[in-house]
């Protein structure tokens, strides 16, 4: 199944719209898609997850991978508007506290 | 549903989404929890992704059977590949507490499932035997659609 990105910049924050299931085959073109954002000037990187009914542990890793350059690059990394489904992945891998998770785009966009 | 699934799916990621919605429909069909559904569809997706990775080491021209069977109210997946023989006995997973990226593959499955076991004795690669008891997760959605 394809999945299909596209982000949307503004006033330094960058949010990348995620369309499709993110597993092992979808992974590696959406890891090829974040890591350029961490280089750019933007201070912070919304994930919105609302399009996504399904994630394995190779999206996990790709969001940890994102939340480790942001990290580096010192710049906000926030997941929002997670299906029950995705959510419920991150709560057995105990990620929820991990991340900072927000329940819709406005509230991921406060103080960012 | 005693009687087997079965659904051989090519070693390519690309086709990981063909046996997964397999399952999805065949659990349906029992009217499980949607949570369930999800984790028993992630826990199969992981193995398979596990045998793409180590058993066939990323070659996609491989073959991997998948059959499931629903009997008395246990969830059965067997997944047979051709692939190298792994140290089953490395597949550890890994501390939560160490966040990084790769290596949860393993912790969902044994978290989830009721019983894991990978049987290396035949000339070519693995059967991965997983099981789930579906009653209690059975009952329970039922209480709550009768609430």
């Amino acid at each position: 199944m394809k999945v299909n990105l596209h982000s949307e910049e503004k006033e330094g924050v960058v949010t990348v719209f995620i369309d499709g299931e993110f597993d092992m085959a979808a992974s590696p073109k959406i890891r090829n898609f974040l890591a350029p954002l961490f280089h750019e000037n933007s201070r912070s990187i919304i994930v919105d997850l609302s399009k996504v009914p399904y994630i394995d542990s190779s999206g996990i890793a790709t969001l940890v991978e994102g939340l480790q350059w942001s990290h580096s690059k010192g710049k906000k990394f926030r997941l929002t508007q997670l299906s029950p489904t995705v959510k419920d992945v991150f709560e057995i891998a105990r990620l929820l506290t991990v991340f900072e998770v927000f329940d819709t785009i406005e509230d991921a966009l406060q103080g960012v | 549903m005693a009687q087997s699934i079965k659904i051989t799916i090519p070693s390519d990621p690309r086709y990981l989404c063909v046996n997964r919605k397999t399952l999805q429909q065949i659990l349906t069909l029992f009217e499980l929890p949607e949570e369930l559904t999800g984790q028993l569809a992630l826990c199969v997706d992981e193995a398979c992704s596990n045998v793409i990775k180590y058993g066939y080491e990323g070659e996609t021209h491989h073959t991997i059977e998948i059959s499931y069977t629903i009997d008395n109210d246990v969830f059965e997946v067997n997944i047979r590949d051709y692939g190298k023989q792994c140290d089953t006995s490395t597949f550890q997973p890994r501390c939560l507490d160490d966040v990084k990226p790769g290596g949860l593959g393993t912790f969902f499955i044994n978290k989830i499932m009721d019983s894991v076991s990978y049987c290396t004795q035949r000339e070519k690669g693995t059967l991965l035997t997983m099981t789930k008891n579906l009653k209690p997760h059975m009952v329970d959605h039922k209480e709550k659609d009768d609430a």
